[in-house]
């Protein structure tokens, strides 16, 4: 059974089309979900939670109806909401220990798991002072717990490392990456940051128009491709024309020599030559495709192709 | 110039002013602080055309920073001077710069072209409608140009401050998380856009804290940490200046091993470790192992497959410099 199903799902807003016949299927992992601005990213989140009701047709969560299974989703769905969502005159703890209690947890077992939580999220004796004195790093972990609390089978993350600096930014995407592997649980990230989705997830989600784009395991998109770039610090004109001359395909851009990978030989021609050109070599690796190629020179704006 | 920190603040190089007399951005010393809280302490460097990405965690003093150079703020102490003039309460000088605030500030209620129109008139433009038009087309919003801006998404009102702020086709633009909220393909586009304003010869600075997108827009930083200039060059520069680090180089090769026998016995090479992604190398003469290693793998008959830096990268030498 699918995680999330959805089948012709549809969601107008008057004449605007949020979604437009959406059919997905999503298996456990961690799920990168990008899309254009409006391309429907969060009507999508927010039916799935069943806080929207579809225009027609259905989606369904654990094989749940999003309509009339609203609550049963709940709880087994955890999401991270995008904004500002804290109340600023409590502690984490405190907070944290509510939602699980909204969830539905005894006080005690709601209480051993918000501490549990938050140590996961590695906020420790912060966790007793006033949220509102939180920074923006220690904001996202204590929504990040408040969507762990009820163990969860499913974490919906909206632009988990919005407002993040890089050092937050690295600690929160090991985190969810902890978070889907420790746990076994599936981790929807909706970013607009793709290469933050290429460091974490292992599957791509990409809707645009409301409609399903692109659904492929990540590595699908981040394959070696049979280009072999080798980098020097100077002399790539020169070693281009060494490489041609040895009957390679070499074709230079800029301080980069751009090789066709017809065989395991021409790995040595490039070190025979850088050598004997006596090169300092500054890089030689495979050339990998990237998400954002996908992004790339598609000409209507909002399109991907 | 930015003489504190460490020994590598100390070496890291300061920009180059150029032949022109006056720097479009420059600042000695600079400071501001707000009661007791000191938000930027003793910064000095100058900017000549060209993009420079301004990074620094949370809290660093960036957006301080910028407030300054626009004019909203006037040092506590020190000089900050925009093409040769303070900025604080000069509109002469506004005329010359552009700002992107980090903040959503715009009305919702204006459409996209009133707003940038709006923009067109503070500045006193002679012809308010073309130039917003113009403006407009440049950051792709012309389908919707005519709607409310309350109705927009993020990323479209990010690109609706960014055409406000090029309206008059200032010589400085001032950035404060420009990217903020884009999807990818607008961010592609900003991007492209800010690389095509430093060709033509004006001088961007632009926060961010999304080091693969500085590293692609540029290779000028300045970096911020707790208030102070940490760095600020060329990246790869200041990288080769800290001589503290040594230089992390993976190869992949046919025979690790017997590569890595060869590189040890020569002097440049301080350090190999046999590991599962291949050999990682340690040397402190980056440049005496670029020309080592391809005639060693040669000499040792083995076939070389990669060569790649472990930490070359602006993500590497930005923790380097915040981390230490």
């Amino acid at each position: 059974m699918a995680l999330i199903e959805t089948a012709s799902l549809s969601k107008y807003y008057g004449s605007v089309k949020a979604l437009d016949g959406l059919d997905l299927q999503v298996e456990p992992g961690i799920i990168g979900l990008v899309g254009a601005n409006g391309a429907g990213k969060s009507t999508l989140l927010k039916i799935l939670l069943g806080l929207l009701t579809p225009t027609s047709g259905r989606a369904s969560v654990l094989g749940m109806d999003s309509v009339t299974d609203t609550r049963a989703i709940r709880q087994v769905v955890g999401y991270m909401p995008e904004h500002d969502c804290l109340p600023p005159d409590v502690g984490a703890t405190e907070f944290v220990t509510h939602m699980a209690r909204i969830s539905g947890l005894p006080r005690t077992a709601a209480r051993e798991r918000t501490a549990e939580v938050l140590r996961h999220v590695g906020l420790y004796e912060e966790r007793y002072r006033q949220i509102g004195g939180y920074s923006t790093g220690m904001k996202q972990r204590v929504k990040l717990a408040q969507a762990l609390v009820h163990d969860p089978k499913l974490l919906l993350l909206d632009e988990p490392t919005n407002g993040l600096d890089p050092t937050g930014r690295d600690e929160m995407l090991d985190l969810i990456k902890r978070t889907g592997t420790d746990f076994g649980i599936t981790v929807v990230v909706a970013s607009h940051l793709l290469g933050e989705i290429e460091q974490v997830c292992t599957y791509l989600l990409a809707i645009d128009a409301g409609r399903l784009l692109q659904a492929a395991p990540i590595s699908t998109f981040t394959q070696r491709t049979p280009v072999l770039a080798v980098e020097v610090e100077e002399g790539a004109d020169r070693l281009a024309a060494a490489l041609t001359a040895r009957g390679a395909r070499a074709q230079q851009n800029g301080a980069r020599v751009l090789i066709a990978l017809d065989n395991e030989v021409l790995y040595d021609s490039v070190r025979d030559v850088v050598a004997d050109l006596a090169l300092p070599l500054v890089r030689i690796q495979q050339e990998r495709g990237r998400l954002e190629d996908l992004f790339r020179d598609a000409a209507p704006t909002g399109a991907i192709q | 110039m930015t003489t504190h920190v460490a020994p590598v603040a100390a070496a890291a190089p300061s920009v180059n002013p150029g032949p022109v007399a006056a720097p479009a951005i420059y600042l000695a010393h600079a400071a501001r602080w707000y009661g007791n809280v000191v938000a930027v302490n003793d910064v000095s460097f100058s900017l000549g055309a060209g993009v420079t990405g301004l990074l620094g965690p949370n809290g660093a003093g960036k957006t301080t920073l910028l407030h300054m150079l626009a004019g909203f703020l006037a040092p506590s102490a020190g000089t900050v001077l925009v093409l040769g003039r303070s900025p604080h309460r000069d509109p002469s000088v506004y005329r010359q710069i552009g700002l992107v605030p980090e903040r959503e500030a715009v009305y919702p209620f204006l459409t996209g072209l009133e707003y940038v129109k709006f923009n067109a008139r503070l500045q006193g433009m002679r012809d308010p409608d073309r130039a917003a038009r113009a403006a407009i087309a440049r950051v792709g919003l012309d389908d919707a140009m005519d709607r409310q801006i309350g109705g927009y998404s993020k990323g479209m009102r990010q690109r609706v401050k960014v055409a406000g702020s090029l309206v008059h086709d200032p010589q400085v633009l001032l950035l404060d998380e420009p990217f903020n909220g884009m999807d990818p393909r607008q961010r592609i586009a900003m991007m492209d856009l800010l690389g095509e304003l430093a060709v033509a010869g004006r001088t961007i600075l632009f926060s961010s804290h999304i080091l693969e997108e500085v590293e692609r827009v540029g290779t000028e930083i300045l970096v911020m940490v707790a208030g102070r200039l940490a760095a600020s060059g060329d990246f790869r520069a200041i990288r080769a200046l800290m001589t503290d680090r040594p230089h992390n180089i993976t190869v992949r090769s046919s025979d690790d091993r017997r590569l890595a026998t060869t590189l040890m016995a020569d002097p440049a090479v301080f350090a190999v470790e046999l590991t599962q992604a291949g050999l990682s190398v340690q040397t402190a003469q980056l440049g005496a192992f670029r020309r080592l290693i391809a005639g060693a793998s040669k000499a040792a008959g083995v076939r070389l497959f990669e060569v790649v830096s472990a930490d070359e990268s602006l993500e590497s030498v930005f923790d380097y410099l915040v981390h230490r």
